[in-house]
């Protein structure tokens, strides 16, 4: 130990060696007294033995044919079959949604100031191109289905030089081009009755990744503002208005999403014309939203509680209207303080959407089992089709909290 | 600010006219009389929880009275949300505890309200921001967070959002009471020069000196009412009531 007596005044002393680097960091953390020692090393060994088991059986033993086997089919499940696609091929289709995809990537890549912007854009540019040299034969994977994956590079391109070169390359123009792409997709998907090439593929064959993903971005974009009016609602000085929004909130919350998805077999048809409800899809879209929102609507809220009552009335001292305090000043600062708890929710609403498998929809996860039991011969192969769709789902939502702790930080500037 | 020296105005700036209010079964404020009028500086003291913070929100309609007249600038403070909005436009307020909005920075606290009450282009909203901040002593503050800012320099920040909106009165609910002693005095001196303005001011405050130098008249609150109230030199020289004693020699110790 320096002692500190001898120390003269204005010498600045470096830490002692414990406190820093590799050394002090192990120090600190692994061998700090005896039974924190005893840990490390007891660890060390279960870690070594999971890994000896689990590396070795991947490396070694585990036989990744079904998911070569599957292939495009995880992604759009039964889209481009024969019954949903009768004489012709409508793998372009959702291909061509996931340029769309590309150029709004490559958008905000341009104008967005944070690296994550341009490391996803970079990230989905070079994953679809790994695919599109995928060893598959021709008869297997065809030319167009490899260029339009290719294309995807040349798309996030395009949104880049769109977003620097034309005034459309501002955040607002890139929210309305999300919508409008949003929209073209799903008529894209869904195809319009007459028009040669985009002959209609009723909602019962969307499957795969793709149902995930728009179940998925329609529950989070609709969620967000529907759970704001709900937890404002709730606040509301009005009775009625905040009955509804308290039994809304609380019948939402308080039944598991699974009966939701069942009931709205049967409910939702109820509020809608004959013809029009017959759609799972939308059905689960619908139920899926709400039930987020419910949950939103409570994290919302909760940041609304925690502000600083001075805040409002500074806001309404300076003579803004109740409407305008709102919107000014608590909103802005109630969503940058939870945050975590609203990617949470998206992070638990993509993973919730695998459930529409219990309305008889065939997302990824239902698609992979659906081949599985009705293929013998992959039957073994269940381990690493699901192991392989666990690290899919996990780098969608490793993706989201990345971003929303981007967010976070560039929020945070000079505050507290 | 724009107050012309030649005619000095008088008028009845706020007019409280036995002014009641309760909390629930508490009788927070028990027929409060006074009135302040244009350029007067009033200082409120009184022990804790005596209803002078209560007093100086009714006059903003922060706090709402249930019985009495409260008339700000000739305007009587009713339910009526016009009549509130108006009175808000014309009386600024400065917290104890600041209350800055922390997700904007300095000029976007000041700019806030002129842009979206008063209806201000952004570039002369902008204007009056630099000449405030300027005036309160930190211009080079400008695109600083509230939290990037000392206690002192916030409360001027304050200060310079409650006056881009040009309000006739401004009050002050212990504006000094939350700083740090060296940062008390760069508040105080922003006060001191406002009251030379000529803006008409109601300040709750326990400064002593700020009181003597700046005020006009005391007002002495006890129990929700006024006990004591008169010029600053015979509030302080000459107290009539007990309490006042009793109060003064206790924050004089």
């Amino acid at each position: 130990m320096a002692s500190a007596t001898d120390t003269p005044p204005g010498v600045v002393l470096p830490p002692p060696i414990t406190e820093r680097g590799g050394v002090g960091w192990a120090y600190a953390n692994l061998f700090s007294n005896w039974y924190n020692t005893v840990l490390t090393f007891i660890y060390a060994a279960l870690l070594g033995v999971a890994l000896w088991f689990g590396l070795s059986w991947i490396v070694l033993e585990a036989d990744w044919k079904v998911i070569a086997t599957l292939g495009g089919r995880l992604i759009i499940g039964q889209y481009n079959t024969e019954f949903a696609c009768p004489g012709q091929n409508c793998f372009w289709r959702p291909q061509a949604s996931l340029l769309l995809v590309s150029v709004l990537l490559g958008m905000a890549w341009a104008v967005s100031g944070d690296k994550a912007a341009k490391r996803i854009a970079i990230g989905v540019a070079a994953i679809t191109v790994a695919f599109a040299f995928l060893p598959y034969s021709m008869d297997q994977m065809g030319l167009d289905v490899r260029l339009l994956l290719a294309a995807n590079v040349p798309a996030v391109a395009a949104g880049w030089v769109l977003a620097r070169r034309t005034p459309l390359g501002t955040v607002r123009w890139i929210v309305m081009l999300g919508v409008l792409f949003f929209l073209v997709i799903l008529v894209l998907i869904g195809g319009v009755p007459g028009v040669p090439g985009l002959q209609p593929v009723s909602t019962i064959y969307w499957g795969g990744l793709m149902l995930n993903l728009l179940l998925a971005v329609t529950g989070i974009t609709l969620s967000l503002p529907i759970g704001i009016a709900l937890a404002l609602g709730r606040r509301s000085s009005l009775p009625l208005v905040k009955l509804l929004c308290v039994v809304f909130i609380e019948v939402m919350r308080g039944m598991p999403l699974i009966t939701l998805l069942f009931m709205s077999q049967v409910l939702v048809p109820l509020a809608f014309p004959q013809d029009f409800s017959t759609n799972s899809l939308f059905r689960a879209g619908i139920i899926l939203t709400l039930f987020s929102s419910a949950y939103m609507a409570e994290n919302i809220r909760g940041g609304l509680q925690a502000l600083h009552p001075g805040q409002v009335e500074a806001a309404r001292a300076l003579g803004l209207a109740g409407w305008q305090t709102t919107v000014l000043i608590s909103l802005p600062q109630a969503i940058r303080n939870v945050i975590p708890a609203i990617v949470g929710q998206f992070i638990s609403l993509f993973k919730d959407t695998l459930l529409v498998y219990i309305i008889g929809m065939l997302d990824v996860v239902e698609f992979s089992r659906a081949f599985i039991q009705g293929n013998a011969e992959y039957l073994a192969s269940a381990r690493e089709l699901f192991l392989f769709l666990a690290l899919v789902f996990w780098i969608f939502t490793y993706t989201m909290s990345y971003v929303s702790r981007r967010v976070e930080v560039h929020l945070r500037v000079g505050q507290r | 600010m724009a107050a012309s020296e030649s005619t000095i105005d008088t008028s009845d700036m706020i007019v409280c006219r036995d002014v009641h209010k309760w909390y629930g079964n508490f009788h927070a404020l028990r027929g409060v009389t006074t009135t302040v009028r244009k350029r007067e500086v009033v200082v409120v003291v009184g022990p804790s929880g005596s209803g002078k913070s209560t007093f100086i929100r009714t006059i903003n309609r922060l706090e709402e009275h249930q019985r009495g007249d409260i008339i700000v600038d000739g305007i009587e403070l009713s339910n009526d949300v016009r009549n509130i909005d108006a009175i808000r436009r014309d009386v600024g307020m400065v917290f104890q505890s600041f209350n800055l909005f922390p997700h904007l920075t300095a000029m976007d606290n000041i700019t806030l309200a002129p842009m979206k009450v008063r209806k201000l282009p952004a570039r002369q909203a902008e204007e009056i921001a630099e000449q405030l901040l300027e005036r309160v002593g930190i211009a080079e503050q400008a695109g600083k967070y509230p939290g990037q800012l000392s206690g002192g320099q916030q409360q001027r920040v304050a200060i310079a959002r409650a006056l881009a909106m040009q309000p006739k009165i401004m009050l002050f609910d212990e504006p000094t009471s939350a700083l740090d002693p060296e940062m008390i005095k760069e508040v105080l001196d922003v006060m001191r020069e406002l009251a030379e303005s000529g803006m008409t001011m109601v300040v709750v405050s326990h400064e002593i000196g700020f009181t003597r130098e700046v005020a006009d008249r005391v007002l002495m609150f006890d129990h929700g009412q006024i006990i004591e109230e008169s010029a600053t030199e015979e509030f302080f020289d000459n107290p009539k009531e007990d309490r006042t004693k009793l109060f003064l020699s206790q924050i004089l110790a």
